[in-house]
C-alpha cells in the first residue's frame, strides 16, 4: 500500500465551510453548558474552535443567530428523542418517562435555557414552546386516553401538565440541592412519575 | 435523525400514518389536513394552533395567537404568509 492512500485528503472548501460551522456550533455548546447562554461571548467562542474572532461571524452574523443554532440543536434534540421513544397509544407513566429521558441526555443545557430562557430573546422563546408544544402533545394525547378509561381523575389538561412540567422543572433547577452530583432526573426522574400519577390517580372511595 | 417535517405545523412525519390520509407522499400532517385529505388552510391551521397552545399550555388566548403566527412563520408553507 502506497503511503499516499493513508494520508487524508484536506476538506474541499464547501464541506471545510461545513465542518468549521459545526465546530462552531459545538465549542458554543461546549461553553453554554458551562456558563449558560446571557454569558457567552463569541471571543470564546472563536478561542475554544481554534478560530480568528472574525471567523465566528463569517458562518453567524450576530451572536444571538449562534446561541439560536445551539437551542435550535437542543430543541430538535429532545423533540426527536420524544418522538423515538413514544408510540401511539402509549400509557402516561410510558410517556413521562419518555419526556424524563429525553430532557436526562441534555439536562445541563436544557437548565440553562430554562433558568434563562425569560432574559433571552423572543426567538428562544420560539424554542422552548416547540419543546413544550411536543411535550404536551404527546403526555395531552395519554392523559385524555387515561382519563376517558378513568384511570385517571378528570382535570383541565393544561393544569395537569403544568403541574408534570412544574414538578420536572423545580427539580431541573435545584439539583445542586437535590444530588450530590449531576444529573438529577435519572437519579431521582422515577419518584416523580410516581407521585405524579398518585396524585392523578382515583383513589377509591374518595369524592 | 433525518426526517421529513409537516410543512404547515412542523410536526415530525416518521412513519405513514403520520402523513396526511396516511399516504407517505404528502408532505403534511394528518392533523392539518381536512377530512378529504386536502391540506387546511392558513386560518384553520392558526385557529387549531391558538386552541392547542391554550389547551394544553394554558396559554392566554391573544399570546397564544401571536405565537401561532410567529410560528406558522417559519413553516415552509406559510414563509410568504404577511400577516
Amino acid at each position: 500500500m502506497s503511503i499516499c492512500s493513508s494520508i487524508p485528503l484536506p476538506l474541499r472548501r464547501p464541506e471545510r465551510k461545513v465542518a468549521t460551522r459545526q465546530r462552531l456550533v459545538d465549542r458554543t455548546r461546549y461553553l453554554c453548558e458551562r456558563q449558560g447562554f446571557l454569558r457567552l461571548r463569541t471571543a470564546d467562542v472563536a478561542r475554544a474552535a481554534r478560530l480568528s474572532h472574525g471567523a465566528v461571524f463569517v458562518h453567524f452574523p450576530t451572536r444571538e443567530a449562534l446561541l439560536r443554532e445551539v437551542a435550535g440543536d437542543l430543541g430538535r434534540a429532545i423533540t426527536d428523542r420524544l418522538y423515538e421513544q413514544v408510540e401511539g397509544g402509549a400509557a402516561l407513566p410510558t410517556v413521562l418517562q419518555a419526556h424524563l429521558a429525553a430532557l436526562a441526555e441534555r439536562e445541563t443545557l436544557y437548565r440553562h435555557l430554562l433558568i434563562e430562557g425569560p432574559l433571552l430573546s423572543d426567538d428562544f422563546r420560539l424554542v422552548w414552546i416547540g419543546v413544550q408544544s411536543a411535550v404536551a402533545h404527546h403526555i395531552g394525547d395519554a392523559a385524555r386516553a387515561a382519563m376517558a378509561a378513568g384511570t385517571i381523575r378528570p382535570m383541565t389538561l393544561s393544569l395537569l401538565i403544568a403541574t408534570w412540567v412544574g414538578l420536572v422543572h423545580h427539580y431541573c433547577v435545584n439539583r445542586d440541592l437535590l444530588v450530590a452530583a449531576d444529573p438529577v432526573l435519572a437519579a431521582r426522574g422515577g419518584e416523580l412519575v410516581e407521585h405524579f400519577m398518585a396524585l392523578v390517580t382515583p383513589t377509591e372511595g374518595v369524592r | 435523525m433525518t426526517h421529513s417535517s409537516c410543512i404547515n405545523c412542523g410536526m415530525p412525519l416518521r412513519a405513514a400514518p403520520d402523513h396526511a390520509a396516511g399516504d407517505p407522499a404528502k408532505t403534511y400532517c394528518a392533523t392539518c389536513a381536512r377530512p378529504d385529505g386536502s391540506m387546511k388552510s392558513y386560518d384553520e391551521v392558526h385557529a387549531g394552533m391558538t386552541a392547542f397552545l391554550v389547551a394544553t399550555q394554558g396559554m392566554n388566548r391573544s399570546v397564544a395567537a401571536s405565537m401561532a403566527t410567529t410560528m406558522l412563520a417559519t413553516k415552509p408553507a406559510w414563509a410568504d404568509t404577511r400577516r
